[in-house]
């Protein structure tokens, strides 16, 4: 699924060719800049043309000179903004988290299936998500949050390393009428932690669900993946209901360069959004 | 450029030396591509004249269009430094760098090569299309050859797309050797507007003398491989020893099965900057799934083991047809002839299925 390609920017010679090539990156001007953690900040990015982005869809992010990453998108507000969390881990992340409010970077996108926020209306959705992981699933949150009457119960489950290693904790607050389980694996900075130590899977345990009415999104680390999704699985989630969104290395994001193959699979543009049942098992994958 | 279903092809028989003067009369319009004489090897190359090439050739160390549609090294963006340092400021000015090129015509694709082109095509121009892939594409017109021989490693047949071509897709023209003569099809409008000669319409005759050759062929391959059942038989079995055996006794990851395979398409994109910070490059270079990084992400490998390294690639040749609805491999045999170690992935896949 690909949808309609942006126009590249006016400082990009060739756009006479318009929408044309895919690997011509255009420009987004960083409008905010939130620091998260002491590797993750959340940018805010203003673009020129509408990007007709979904939850669970990413962007390649980048730099001339630097390189590209692939990023899930956030935050999408519909009005020409979006957001991209972006922990710093090598070359690319790296540069990028050293621009500032103002600067400008280069983007090319959006790319890949989202999550299958249609096939979630009118269930109870359950989302489960590990450190950082929590970012492509944040714009599932705020879509709940808009159109709260097309789903059940809504619950929140979040587990982290430390609370150093949390994301958008303030947040959390304002999503009103969601049921929240964030976890801890170790609580140790002085009693500020309001939350409960655990993990996910003890959250799991602990969350009232009804199975057989709730779609479950999921993603992190992919071993959290697999051990919750048999855990979920086994308290009886249909397996046509539980979701999964991967990451792999991506150098084109367009289904060309190979590199995000996954038994056949592109992650990039059959995913990174899955049915858990089609990835479960397969040769090199962790789930 | 190739599928349209609608035209009609002809078959002619054309006398050897007036079809090379016809391959002549390009020289105006089109860059000349065929298989040219290296000591005791053969490899596609610029020709300025017919008397180059050397159809009789077994086959190539290079694949023909992977070399010349999909180039093993270009430059996809150049940058422009606007502000004083790279990074800052006012960011570099980003064109992207369109191969312009004239026409080109390679003669002589073996079958297996010009179904590896299709296959390319499938990766290329899907819903996404590479539009340096596509360019160069366009301007290509393509003269396959049927085979005249088999070579020691050659397995085209058992999946189809050897020694003799079928189907529409991976050419404009398709020639057939018959001694004396070709038999010429033309496959595309491309070609019926391009071929002329003297020719004879080609008779009964002449296309059940090429069924003859095709027989006699078929009957001569000493490597097969049986890919019935094979769908799925590989990832339901990343266990079996042979792939543990195969990577800690033979396998280098020296990638040259996919440096050599016709239908490997993976590639890795790099971003450069001058020492004098005024210009950068982004540009692309195949890659391989050999590699070990290949599969890196942060925090983890998704193959970081030479075993599963090596079962991707066979796998990806030989077991994947749900990705695009064929076979991986079309049985040139080069990575069997490359691998320094005499890897067969014709013999993994026989010692899977046979346990």
């Amino acid at each position: 699924m690909v949808s309609d390609m942006h126009r590249p920017d006016r400082d990009c010679k060739g756009d006479t060719i318009l929408m044309k090539n895919p690997l011509l990156p255009f420009k987004a001007r960083i409008t905010g800049v939130r620091i998260d953690t002491d590797d993750v900040r959340t940018l805010t990015l203003r673009l020129k043309t509408h990007l007709d982005m979904k939850p669970g869809q990413f962007n390649m992010i980048g730099y001339p000179g630097v390189g590209e990453a692939p990023i899930s998108a956030s935050s999408i507000n519909g009005k020409g903004e979006i957001q991209h969390t972006i922990r710093a881990v090598g070359r690319v992340t790296g540069f990028i988290s050293s621009l500032n409010e103002g600067s400008e970077i280069f983007i090319r996108g959006p790319y890949g299936k989202g999550w299958p926020m249609d096939a979630a209306e009118g269930n109870d959705l359950l989302i489960v998500a590990g450190g950082v992981g929590i970012a492509p699933l944040r714009p599932v949150i705020h879509e709940v949050i808009k159109k709260r009457g097309a789903f059940g119960k809504v619950t929140v489950i979040y587990g982290v390393r430390d609370e150093k290693n949390a994301v958008y904790i303030d947040e959390l607050e304002e999503w009103k009428d969601i049921h929240l389980l964030v976890t801890a694996d170790e609580a140790t900075g002085g009693g500020r932690w309001k939350y409960g130590t655990g993990s996910v899977l003890t959250s799991i345990d602990n969350a009232r669900i009804v199975p057989a009415k709730t779609s479950v999104f999921m993603c992190g680390p992919e071993i959290m993946m697999r051990l919750a999704g048999n855990k979920l699985l086994m308290k009886g989630i249909l397996a046509s209901r539980l979701y999964v969104s991967l990451e792999r290395r991506m150098k084109c994001g367009i289904g060309h360069c190979g590199h995000c193959q996954h038994n056949g699979r592109f992650v990039c543009k059959e995913g990174p959004v899955f049915p858990y049942k089609e990835m479960r098992g397969l040769p090199d994958g962790l789930l | 450029m190739t599928g349209e279903s609608a035209f009609r092809g002809s078959e002619k028989i054309i006398a050897k030396g007036d079809f090379f003067l016809w391959i002549d009369s390009l020289r105006d319009k089109f860059l000349l591509i065929g298989p040219v004489k290296q000591g005791p090897h053969a490899s596609f190359g610029r020709i300025t004249s017919s008397e180059d090439l050397h159809m009789e050739y077994d086959t190539t160390m290079l694949p023909p269009g992977k070399l010349y549609l999909f180039q093993p090294k270009e430059e996809l963006l150049r940058f422009s430094n606007r502000s004083s340092t790279w990074g800052k400021g006012k960011p570099p000015l980003t064109e992207e760098v369109l191969p312009e090129m004239r026409q080109q015509v390679i003669i002589g694709i073996h079958p297996c090569d010009a179904n590896a082109v299709a296959y390319l095509d499938l990766t290329f121009l899907g819903d996404l299309k590479d539009p340096y892939y596509e360019a160069r594409r366009k301007k290509t017109f393509i003269i396959a050859l049927n085979c005249a021989q088999i070579g020691p490693n050659c397995f085209c047949s058992s999946v189809g797309a050897g020694p003799f071509l079928h189907g529409e897709s991976g050419c404009d023209m398709l020639l057939t050797d018959m001694g004396e003569y070709y038999l010429v099809e033309t496959k595309t409008a491309w070609a019926g507007d391009l071929f002329k000669g003297p020719s004879r319409d080609a008779g009964a005759k002449d296309l059940s003398r090429k069924a003859e050759i095709e027989n006699a062929l078929l009957r001569s391959f000493t490597k097969t491989v049986n890919i019935k059942g094979l769908d799925k038989l590989f990832s339901e079995n990343i266990d079996h020893p042979v792939w543990r055996r195969t990577a800690d006794k033979k396998c280098l990851s020296c990638s040259n099965c996919v440096m050599v395979c016709p239908t490997c398409f993976c590639y890795n994109v790099v971003d450069e900057i001058s020492i004098d910070m005024k210009t950068g490059t982004r540009h692309r270079q195949w890659d391989a799934c050999q590699d070990e990084k290949f599969a890196a992400v942060h925090g983890g490998n998704f193959r970081q083991r030479r075993e599963a390294r090596l079962r991707q690639f066979v796998t990806h040749k030989l077991d994947q047809t749900w990705q695009y609805g064929r076979c991986g491999t079309v049985g040139c045999g080069r990575c069997i002839t490359w691998c320094p170690t005499c890897i067969d992935l014709t013999e993994i896949a026989r010692e899977i299925q046979s346990s």
